[in-house]
């Protein structure tokens, strides 16, 4: 019988602790404990043998910290290959003197330990985490994690393993990576997953229970569950939740409490006959695969496996819920309508494609979090162009928003490569737009849904075009459920869009659209979406008819919408269905929006911007005292006291009046130079100079919409590069140069952080560079720093070098052959108005 | 046996950070904060308290002396006179390591894309917020040891003095702060989540 069947038959039992016997045995703090495998084999052996005497069913192997990233060697005892491959001899040894009725040494057993040990037996690779955090948030890129449990996978197949457990994972991330490895290494051989969760039930990077179990069956592990951590008690919680949203087996592998010292010795309180009576409630809660962690011993497992098995096991049932996730949460579809921002898309919009070709980064990201403050939960992300590589513009976008919003995030894309990239990437369960009733698309699309887990959107149009009539869109439902079934993928991860057309063009339209969607709810049960503005295409007023239709669409069953969170009339047909539905409770969000809504009536320029003068806002008027022009020093007033939307209001009604130009060189520099000079005089401090620099900014953009509506462009005062050296991932020292040396009038090349030397070398020559400006927080990214400066003098002589960062000093800019050493933002300023006005004369 | 990993959890209300320790960390000094800076610090505290999880860990080790500045650490010996100089008199050691988690980098990010005045101010907000973790932690240990008669060094952490930041990598291999706090090294010797510590913290009889 394998695995599988076993755990699906009936309960199956883990053994318990490794780590804390070994303490016990020996093992001192930072030894490995997994070159016991070789130099304490014995003790290895018996320890399985203990546990098969309890009546254990599967062995976990002494891997947990087996991977390349510890084991290095390539020759010699301690390869990684060589520790996994006695590591499951050890878990086989025991096995066989434990099935041939004989203890270690060959002594016979006892009856009553034969009768124990007449069991199936498994040995289970055991795979923990790396101690690294994934890029992002650390240093490790998810491929490179990978490729490092692939290793770890790959030499256990080799010694046989039956199963692979991948365990203790605190990062959803991670696990994700491990899965993968062991799925793309390890074909046929099962997949095991269990996570830590702290107190709060959650996993240290965030994950709830219901995201672990949406990430990980999309991934298609074998079975789940958590261990670690916690005692049993203390995973009742845990395991409810688990319970709910699981459709595998159930793994429940607790400490014997937590550890704590007493006189010197480490205690852990969980006695035998606690542990084995918490284990009762968590097999009646569903758990299935049952046994222990850190504390627990043969005592612990041999009592719980005597108690759980008088119970019935709890029957594993197939759930129904429809989840997306992010790397924290989950949005389940089916509870209220949900919203997909959709304006991550460059069609349509000019500002949007430029800064795709610009890598623009931070403005495509600004345009996902407005989406996530206006109420959006999911973030439609499209950035296909045909002039940029889409494939990579995919991952880098999908990564940089995870960094910065938790919402989920749906990859919508026609580019297969692009797709694959993004959902390999992507940190949770993602949506996917989409697939359609194509063969050639369902042949890609449905495997890559398959492999790495996805809601996918599908679209009711096939190889003969969207039929005209509900019932013709049907049969292409129909379909698309019947070919997904066939590559594994459950209906509830398809989410039919049976695609609103313009009434403009077809009258029917919007009847054909809402018919098509009862009738999925009617038929299937099945999950529903639509791109809601298609509707009004070619007609005035949009809004009216798209939020009517969006109403009439969630009446008629439409569970997600793709829509602009920036329409106030698609909110307000949101909140008040929510709130006329009882999908709102007690009304509380209808109340919220609309009080919200009554509160922010649009502000107009002449009630705030003219009628307040400096003294009512109570500025020391001896800052202004060099501004002379009456009509200029509210502006000036408004940067030097860092309020943006004053500053903007204000520029808006200046460049009525005057010329950019003048409104540049006769208020903003000054303004920047009254506060630039205070924070040099250390009279302002930071926050200050930068609210400033925000509110200077926002009054360029004004300025620029002007002169871009014109067909006018700014002439900059010089281009440099600003970069943060390779290693080094801080990079808010040198965005404030940034900010600071574009509202001086630089252009600035920001090649971002963890920047390759050549990659700076390369930009320099290519665009003439004259000045590049370094920024390093640590000591250990140093030499990176003086890297860079050596290939920059070789391949770029005469391009100046200033560096600046927490770790810089004189002396260190020195010793590097930086030709500046800037103390902050402001000097940085100051040193690029002395190169390129040199440059000028 | 050798003493387990302990886990430390501050509940957050017992955490301090005023305006006046962030102002510190923004260059304030003894300066007195204006209104309209002192609200960003009020709602940059505010946000930092709503998305941290200060957690630490620790276990107690060891230590003796040799001659020339050497200190028998857990995980090696380590030439240091400024270590030596803080610890020497003890017979055992803390070391802890503490973070408020991913959540803060992740609020930094989503900061830094709105304004850069908000990201400076959660920035130094998540300093004080650490510093308010290991408080907590410091004055725990602080009591426990009163118990035995005994009394606590102050903190000293890799990257101070000669005490290099090299260090870190035996401190991670010794406690794997990974397993119960989530806090990495990196390859560069920094930690991610980015406001973490780590310290060694001398116990005198």
């Amino acid at each position: 019988m394998n695995i599988i069947d076993r755990a699906y038959n009936d309960f199956t039992f883990f053994d318990g602790g490794c780590g804390t016997i070994l303490q016990a045995a020996g093992l001192q703090p930072g030894e490995l404990p997994e070159t016991w495998n070789i130099n304490h084999a014995q003790v290895i052996r018996k320890l399985h043998h203990d546990y098969l005497l309890a009546g254990v069913n599967i062995l976990k192997t002494n891997t947990f910290g087996a991977n390349s990233l510890k084991f290095q060697d390539k020759s010699g005892d301690y390869t990684l290959e060589n520790i996994i491959e006695k590591a499951i001899e050890n878990a086989r040894t025991a096995i066989l003197s434990a099935q041939a009725g004989e203890d270690l040494e060959g002594k016979l057993l006892r009856s009553n330990q034969v009768e124990l040990v007449a069991n199936t037996h498994f040995v289970a690779l055991d795979i923990g985490p790396l101690g690294k955090l994934l890029k992002p948030l650390g240093d490790l890129d998810f491929e490179d994690a990978v490729e490092i449990f692939a290793d770890t996978v790959r030499a256990g197949v080799k010694a046989g393993a039956d199963l692979i457990l991948i365990e203790t994972m605190n990062d959803i991330y991670e696990a994700k990576a491990a899965i993968l490895a062991a799925k793309e290494n390890a074909p046929g051989i099962p997949v095991f997953l269990t996570t830590a969760y702290d107190a709060s039930s959650k996993l240290l990077t965030g994950a709830d229970p219901k995201t672990v179990v949406a990430v990980a069956e999309g991934l298609g592990v074998d079975a789940l569950g958590v261990n670690c951590s916690l005692g049993p008690e203390e995973m009742f919680g845990i395991v409810d939740q688990l319970a709910k949203y699981a459709s595998v087996p159930l793994i429940v592998n607790p400490n014997a409490g937590l550890p704590r010292t007493e006189k010197g010795t480490t205690i852990f309180d969980v006695t035998p006959d606690i542990f084995a009576k918490a284990m009762m409630t968590i097999a009646s809660k569903g758990g299935r695969i049952l046994g222990g962690c850190c504390g627990t011993t043969p005592a612990h497992i041999g009592a719980m496996i005597q108690a759980v098995k008088q119970l019935k096991p709890t029957p594993i049932v197939k759930k129904e819920h429809t989840l997306i996730s992010s790397y924290t949460h989950t949005v389940e579809l089916g509870l209220k309508p949900i919203l997909i921002g959709e304006r991550i898309n460059p069609t349509g919009k000019s500002k949007f494609k430029q800064a795709l070709r610009d890598h623009n980064m931070d403005y495509i990201l600004q345009e996902g979090l407005t989406q996530q403050e206006k109420g959006a939960d999911v973030l439609d992300v499209n950035v296909g162009l045909p002039e940029i590589d889409e494939v990579a513009m995919m991952e880098d976008v999908v990564t940089q928003l995870q960094a910065v919003t938790d919402l989920p995030l749906q990859i919508d894309t026609t580019n297969e490569a692009a797709m694959e990239h993004a959902l390999r990437r992507y940190n949770g369960k993602a949506m996917v737009n989409s697939v359609n009733g194509k063969e050639e698309v369902m042949r890609v699309v449905f495997p890559l849904v398959k492999k790495y887990g996805g809601l996918v959107v599908a679209l009711t149009i096939d190889e003969n075009g969207i039929p005209a009539t509900a019932e013709g869109r049907m049969a292409i439902v129909e379909k698309i459920y019947s070919r997904a079934a066939e590559y594994g993928i459950d209906k509830k991860n398809i989410i039919i869009d049976p695609l609103a057309m313009s009434i403009s063009a077809e009258p029917n339209s919007a009847k054909t659209t809402l018919t098509t969607l009862r009738l999925i709810k009617e038929r299937y049960a099945g999950r529903t979406s639509l791109g809601v503005s298609n509707i009004s295409f070619g007609l005035p007023g949009r809004d009216y008819i798209n939020s009517s239709f969006f109403v009439m669409a969630m009446q008629n069953g439409l569970d997600a919408a793709i829509m602009n969170p920036n329409s106030t009339e698609m909110m307000k047909a949101y909140y008040t269905y929510c709130a006329l539905t009882t999908k709102d409770e007690n009304c509380g969000a209808y109340i919220e929006y609309a009080t919200a809504l009554a509160a922010a009536r649009p502000v107009t320029a002449n009630a705030t911007a003219t009628k307040t003068t400096a003294s009512v806002m109570g500025t020391k008027t001896d800052l202004l005292k060099d501004i002379s022009d009456e009509s200029k020093r509210p502006l000036v007033e408004a940067i030097t006291k860092g309020l943006k939307e004053r500053a903007a209001l204000l520029t808006g009604e200046l460049i009525e009046q005057m010329e950019a130009l003048e409104i540049i060189d006769g208020a903003l520099i000054p303004a920047l130079d009254i506060v630039g000079k205070g924070f040099e005089e250390k009279r302002f401090f930071l926050p200050q100079l930068l609210m400033s620099a925000d509110a200077a900014k926002g009054a360029f953009d004004v300025i620029r919409d002007r002169m871009l509506a014109k067909g006018e462009t700014q002439t900059k005062k010089g281009k440099l590069i600003l970069a943060t050296v390779k290693g080094d991932i801080h990079d808010i020292g040198k965005n404030i140069v940034k900010v600071l040396l574009e509202n001086y009038g630089y252009e600035v090349l920001d090649l971002g952080k963890d920047v390759e030397p050549e990659k700076i070398i390369e930009t320099a020559i290519k665009e003439q560079i004259a000045l590049v400006g370094l920024s390093a927080l640590m000591t250990t990214t140093v030499p990176a720093m003086e890297e860079t400066i050596k290939l920059l003098r070789e391949k770029v002589p005469g391009c100046k070098v200033v560096v600046g960062g927490a770790v810089l000093t004189q002396e260190y800019a020195d010793m590097i052959g930086a030709d500046k050493y800037a103390k902050d933002a402001m000097e940085t300023v100051r040193y690029a108005e002395t190169i390129f006005e040199a440059a000028h004369k | 046996m050798s003493h387990p990993v302990i886990l430390y959890e501050p509940e957050k209300s017992m955490l301090e950070f005023t305006p006046k320790e962030v102002g510190r960390y923004l260059g304030y000094g003894n300066n007195a904060i204006p209104d309209n800076e002192l609200q960003l610090i009020n709602r940059g505290i505010e946000q930092v308290r709503e998305i941290m999880t200060g957690k630490a860990c620790y276990s107690k080790f060891p230590v003796s002396f040799l001659s020339g500045d050497k200190i028998q650490l857990p995980y090696g010996i380590v030439k240091s006179k400024h270590l030596t100089r803080n610890l020497i008199g003890c017979s055992e050691i803390y070391i802890f390591a503490a973070t408020i988690g991913t959540e803060f980098d992740r609020l930094l990010q989503r900061t830094r894309v709105r304004s850069l005045a908000e990201a400076v101010t959660i920035q130094a907000c998540g300093a004080a917020a650490v510093e308010g973790v290991c408080n907590s932690l410091n004055e725990t240990l602080r009591l426990e040891m009163q118990k035995e008669g005994r009394a606590l060094r102050p903190r000293y952490s890799p990257g101070f003095g000669d005490y290099t930041l090299d260090n870190q990598k035996g401190i991670f291999a010794l406690i794997e702060p990974a397993r119960t706090i989530g806090l990495t090294l990196m390859d560069s010797l920094t930690m991610a989540p980015e406001k973490s510590v780590t310290a060694i913290i001398g116990i005198e009889e």
